[in-house]
């Protein structure tokens, strides 16, 4: 198990008990010779922001950058071979396995619900011998650093509930984000960044679904909790760049005059709000620095972009964002969600994922390999996936070339990699069909609770108190899920 | 969890101490059919024994409503609470009548004996077999709570109900140690408080502080300079008063307060669910601008709101009013399963309902029984009774609104008489798309969503852990409060009864959470902080006494919000100096006990809207369909399959309250200073400080037009030299001049600024050009740079964006 940090050495409640012959009647005592015994009654943060009484236990990860595929990737054509489908192409789909009352109201009116094997062929990779479709060749130069799990499940069979539940721990609007309560609990390790970032990019071959700005805001908590949202177009930040004919130096002038006269007002209201706007103010300022300096990829090397491929250098780009992802991590930010949209392929699958899959298979390997040589894959968390998965029968007509897929939430495939997870991993089993999970399911929630303990974070315990309840990420679920921990 | 209740069994068993009943305080009446909320009889022993949220002395009595229930909740209700499902040993805390009308063999609390109470001796064991809470619980009880715990139990185990559940009773008016600073009665209850904690008062606020003050806080806007030269110089004793009844006249007034009321009522343009389509609902915004400048007395207000459709003879503006129960979030995303969503709608409009009128967190008890509060799961859904009989289908069309609809007069909102009158919703009409797609024919932006009653009420049932799909058929629910809600036999039996019930008589809840509500919009915090949540689990007022004395003298009022508000403002308490003695921030960095004026930061509306207003910019028109200022390339684009057109013109420069609001991506300005996102209803937000606020006063569009055209009018009605410009422009801004001290920094930085634009001639013209209404280009370029910048500076002070 893990050490125990320094500022959990204390005596604990149970402990101070046990040993106290006369019981309460000497606390008060107690609690002046050991003030420390009431700390947890004056919740302070750390001087990285966070909490005080985190990270509940040594982490794993330091960072995580949190890859989602929009739409939801058909796990059929990526992760979850089911070669014997071939025999039964074009037969129908037992009722008895898949009901009506599962599928969505989309095809639901269709006559038939044929089965549709993937027109794709799987290799093994590494000495793992991981699985993987053959649209996903980069990514099987590192498959022995990623965990497969085959065996997720959700809750929810539209867009919308199912990628606010991956997120947000809930399938309606109102929680915090993932990224939110990182940020909360574990503060930022960069004094000049946020702590959590937020990129997006579309497919060459179809923009996708929506995204939502709840999908990275706080929820509940304090705003300065939520999401900043970095941009492919204009300014990288929102309003980050001074306006045309202000130079640097008179918007420090005009931020030194300001800072001057809040100041004043500080002194003389005495209210501490200023302080903390002074502050924002001063951060802001540095921000205006930093931010320019972390997108300017011109002290990139040529390797760089060998390994990223060529759309790393095309700003909004699911490449680029990955390159930026690496910076950003470089910097100490704590949490890093980019969102790729165009994986929701109702019809015309074959083509659109196999061009999903060029747009971001190098990309997300690059980025795997580049962390792995600096030495950053130990404490990086790399989570890769969508809101839910596809249908095994087609949607719309079927042929060998072409077929569609509906959502599916009773299974589909995730990966992670890095920090504390078994490389080369494949688990979970779906059915023959991949329509239900076989073996060791994985839920969305038991996702969530692994990724708070990887970064030292008991998914039980870090709760935030909001109309009258202690919400936590995980609602009252999840399972942290050992087996995929190295 | 089995095991718990042995070890509670073991317990009990054998202790041959007979139940001793408490000396005092129990008010039997209160419990007598251990309903919480049936008690008429107050007890003040809160109130009396309340101190400071951040006296440091322990009060000599414990306050069990206020100290030792909201532990017993939070520790212990998970397993000992009103949900019947998880209740362990039979035993629950939140009743009286559980905890001492027990098997007189076995009591759990022996009043005065804290060492013999069986209770005292779980929370206090280290005997992992006997501890409560139980070693796996992850919220245990401290030690200082235990201390508390064991001093109310020697104390005499006193037990009230809690007290938002017990209808208010006027008290009297206390005695004050200085009866020359009350104003009204407001100030007698803060006074009082204030002599218990032997601090006092501050002085008055100077007279343009005041002026700035109650303007922004009536209108959300700033006074004008001429305003506050006028109020300066009227000596009258009244002065102050005739400015809080001009402003109350005026139609800022219900623009501002819609602000509230539309997070509230999670008001948008779009329907919210992932295409997020568009819909047409500013009939109603416009209706409740109306009602608020109207005055229109809140309990019809309600009633017009929730059932204006039931009423005999309903006018067409209490039909509009409905609008608030359509204003939920609705879903057209393809795929989506109609019966689903359906419900999903009733929902929000149950929890609306409880979080807006009731201040309780009714969603609790979708799933399972309320954890904290007497709120079963049954109950809840005879409250989703209510709102289950809408004639709606549960997907939305693709863009437009979803039935049922009315069409809007022309003459709207003007309406002549004859228009006035409700109009028959017609029934949906489906049609399918994408195979098997079936949505409603949408109504255009001529048209409104209202409430309409099915013929038929849909049949509702108990669904169980909240799923649509898992309805209990074993009974079918009509309409109801839940029980411990209901004082008389006869429970309301429609939405509209359910709306005349909340303003009654017999509900201890509305009253009180409007009238918090309505502080804590003049003094940032309501005098219960948490004004969502008067459960358990909320905070206890600041002021129980002033808050019951408020929520009376409003109904007696005959629920009139412009008086409740006069009220407010011209209290001594209102018009106290917000500035912080040297020992306040420390003793009281909330200001809960109201030694001192208000002071906190504008909502995002008002930022902007100040900027707009004191550079000129602002085109004041009321009501009308939502604009699109500003905003950055790509917004919606960049994440959505919609893009945003940007208006031109005078739609830029309205006040905000009409920005188009599309709930996914809402409009970043307002979203980065903490605006409600309007996805669900809200009705308290936080003001915490981020970098983006700051580069968003600095460097957006808006607000740097609206410094170029501050600068304007500084160099077009100030004197030229540039001493009075800035003494002018400051005063444009914070309502007050600048002291030396602030005058000279920024004289100096105008010069710096004015160097820099003279050497840099090519940068001027750069600057000026930035948003869309031209330059008047008479005035010298580098000037009129230097000066934007310096109005730049103006409009990023602390000041400039707080009302103190």
């Amino acid at each position: 198990m893990n050490e125990i940090p320094e500022h959990r050495l204390q005596i604990n409640r149970r402990h101070f008990f046990g040993r106290t012959s006369t019981g309460l009647g000497t606390l008060g005592l107690a609690s002046i010779m050991n003030p420390r015994l009431f700390a947890d009654e004056a919740p302070g943060r750390n001087a990285m922001g966070g909490l005080t009484d985190l990270p509940h236990f040594r982490p794993k990860a330091k960072r995580v950058i949190y890859l989602f595929q929009s739409g939801g990737p058909s796990q059929l054509d990526l992760y979850d071979e089911k070669p014997e489908l071939i025999k039964r192409f074009g037969e129908e789909v037992p009722k008895s396995i898949y009901p009506d009352d599962r599928k969505t109201t989309m095809t639901l009116g269709q006559k038939q619900f044929v089965t549709a094997p993937s027109r794709f062929g799987y290799r093994s990779h590494g000495e793992s011998g991981l699985r993987l479709t053959e649209l996903l060749p980069h990514l099987g130069g590192v498959a022995d650093e990623m965990c497969v799990i085959r065996s997720m499940y959700t809750e929810t069979i539209n867009h919308d509930p199912s990628i606010t539940f991956q997120l947000t721990g809930s399938p309606l609007p109102g929680r915090p984000s993932m990224g939110s309560w990182m940020s909360y609990g574990l503060g930022s390790a960069n004094s000049d960044l946020p702590a959590f970032v937020a990129m997006t990019s579309s497919g060459t071959a179809k923009a996708g679904q929506p995204l939502y700005d709840r999908l990275w805001g706080a929820g509940f908590l304090p705003a300065k909790f939520q999401g900043v949202k970095l941009r492919g177009k204009g300014d990288p930040v929102l309003d980050l760049n001074n306006p045309a004919g202000v130079s640097p130096e008179i918007r420090l002038q005009m931020l030194q005059t300001l800072g001057q006269l809040n100041r004043q007002k500080l002194e003389e209201t005495g209210d501490p709000e200023i302080e903390a706007r002074i502050a924002q103010y001063e951060l802001a300022y540095r921000m205006q620095t930093s931010v320019p300096e972390l997108a300017d990829l011109s002290s990139e090397p040529k390797s760089t972009f060998d390994l990223y491929g060529p759309s790393a250098k095309k700003p909004g780009s699911y490449g680029y964002n990955c390159l930026l992802a690496r910076r950003l991590a470089e910097r100490g930010v704590r949490f890093i969600q980019l969102f790729h949209r165009g994986w929701d392929q109702h019809g015309n699958l074959p083509k659109q994922i196999a061009s999903q899959c060029r747009d971001t298979d190098q990309p997300t390997a690059g980025l795997i390999r580049d962390l792995k040589q600096r030495g950053m894959l130990d404490d990086t968390l790399i989570i890769w996936g969508g809101e839910f998965g596809r249908t095994v029968y087609s949607q719309g007509g079927l042929t060998k070339a072409n077929y569609g897929r509906d959502h599916h939430p009773s299974c589909f495939s995730m990966w992670m990699a890095g920090a504390g997870v078994k490389g080369g991993l494949t688990w979970g089993q779906t059915d023959d069909y991949s329509v239900n999970v076989a073996e060791d399911g994985v839920h969305v929630h038991d996702l969530q609770a692994t990724i708070l303990h990887l970064l030292g974070v008991d998914h039980e315990r870090l709760t935030y108190p909001y109309q009258g309840r202690h919400f936590r990420l995980t609602d009252v679920h999840g399972r942290v899920v050992n087996e995929l921990l190295s | 969890m089995a095991s718990l209740e042995s070890h509670f069994g073991r317990s009990y068993a054998g202790r041959p101490v007979g139940l001793v009943r408490g000396p005092n305080n129990w008010h039997a009446s209160g419990f007598v059919d251990g309903s919480m909320f049936r008690s008429v009889v107050f007890t003040f022993f809160a109130a009396c024994c309340a101190t400071g949220p951040t006296s440091a002395a322990e009060p000599e009595r414990v306050d069990f409503s206020r100290q030792v229930l909201p532990l017993f909740a939070d520790r212990c209700f998970a397993c000992h609470g009103p949900d019947e499902n998880t209740r362990e040993a039979d035993l629950r805390l939140d009743l009286r009548a559980s905890v001492f009308d027990r098997d007189p063999g076995s009591p759990l609390i022996l009043p005065g004996q804290s060492s013999k109470s069986p209770l005292f001796e779980r929370i206090s064991s280290h005997d992992p077999d006997l501890q409560m809470p139980p070693p796996s619980a992850t919220r245990q009880l401290k030690r200082k709570e235990i201390v508390l715990i064991r001093k109310w139990i020697d104390q005499g185990a006193d037990w009230q109900e809690h007290w938002a559940f017990s209808l208010p009773v006027r008290p009297d008016i206390p005695e004050v140690s200085d009866a020359e600073w009350p104003r009204n009665s407001i100030d007698q209850f803060v006074l009082a408080r204030l002599d218990g904690e032997s601090l006092q008062p501050s002085h008055e606020a100077k007279r343009e502080t005041l002026i700035r003050r109650v303007t922004l806080a009536l209108t959300g806007l700033p006074p004008t300079p001429e305003e506050i030269d006028r109020f300066l110089k009227d000596e009258s004793p009244n002065s102050y008063e005739k400015v809080v009844d001009r402003l109350l006249a005026s139609h800022r007034y219900g623009e501002h307060m819609a602000m509230p009321w539309l997070d509230a009522a999670r008001y948008a343009d779009t329907d919210g669910y992932q295409n997020d389509r568009i819909r047409y609902m500013w009939a109603w915004r416009d209706w409740l601008i109306q009602a608020l400048n109207d005055g229109q007395p809140f309990d019809q207000f309600t009633i017009d709101q929730l059932a204006g459709d039931m009423l005999p003879n309903a006018t067409l503006r209490q039909q509009i009013a409905t609008g608030f129960c359509r204003n939920h979030r609705i879903n057209s995303e393809g795929g989506s399963i109609p019966d689903e969503w359906i419900v999903e709608y009733v929902v929000d409009r149950v929890d609306t309902l409880g979080t807006v009128w009731m201040g309780l967190t009714l969603g609790c008890a979708r799933c399972h029984d309320h954890k904290y509060d007497p709120v079963s799961q049954r109950g809840y859904y005879k409250l989703f009774a209510y709102f289950n009989n809408v004639a709606e289908w549960g997907l939305g069309p693709n863009n437009g609104n979803s039935p049922p609809l009315i069409k809007v007069p022309d003459d709207w909102p003007l309406l002549t008489t004859t228009n006035d009158v409700k109009i028959e919703p017609a029934p949906y009409e489906l049609v399918t798309s994408q195979v098997s797609v079936v949505r409603p024919k949408p109504g255009g932006k001529e048209t409104v969503m209202v409430m309409a009653e099915l013929p038929e009420p849909r049949p509702t049932y108990l669904l169980r852990r909240g799923q649509y799909n898992l309805p209990d058929k074993s009974e079918t629910l009509t309409p109801g409060l839940p029980d411990s809600l209901n004082v008389s036999d006869k429970a309301p039996a429609n939405r509209k009864e359910l709306a005349e019930w909340l303003v009654s008589p017999e509900n201890p809840l509305t009253a009180r959470v409007i009238v918090n509500r309505h502080w804590q919009h003049f003094f940032g915090m309501g005098l219960v902080k948490t004004s969502e949540n008067f459960g358990v689990q909320g905070e206890p007022p600041s002021h129980p006494e002033l808050l019951d004395w408020l929520a009376l003298e409003f109904v007696r009022s005959g629920w009139d919000v412009k008086q409740l508000h006069r009220m407010i403002v011209t209290s001594a308490t209102y018009r106290q100096a917000s500035v912080a003695t040297h020992e306040q921030p420390k003793r009281d960095p909330e200001n809960r006990l109201l030694a001192r004026g208000p002071r906190f930061r504008f909502s995002a509306h008002m930022i902007r809207d100040q900027a707009l207003a004191v550079s000129g910019l602002l085109q004041e028109r009321i009501g009308g369909p939502s604009v699109k200022p500003y905003a950055p390339p790509g917004i919606w684009k960049s994440i959505s399959n919609n893009k945003y057109v940007q208006d031109h013109g005078p739609s830029l420069y309205r006040r905000s309250l009409y920005t188009y609001w599309r709930r996914t991506v809402p409009p970043p300005t307002m979203a980065t200073f903490n605006a409600a996102e309007r996805e669900v209803c809200l009705v308290r937000k936080d003001r915490t400080n981020t970098p983006l606020q700051a580069l968003t006063l600095m460097n957006n569009v808006a607000f740097v037009e609206a410094a170029r055209f501050l600068a304007e009018r500084i160099m077009r009605e100030a004197d030229s030299d540039s001493d009075s410009q800035i003494r002018f422009g400051f005063r444009i801004v914070t309502g007050r001049l600048p002291r030396e001290s602030e005058s000279e920094p920024l004289a100096k930085a105008y010069d710096q600024f004015l160097d820099y634009f003279a050497k840099n001639p090519t940068e001027a013209p750069k600057l000026l050009a930035i948003g869309e209404a031209a330059r008047d280009k008479k005035l010298p370029a580098e000037r009129h740079a230097a000066l934007t910048m310096l109005a730049n500076i103006l409009l990023n002070l602390d000041e400039a964006i707080t009302l103190e």
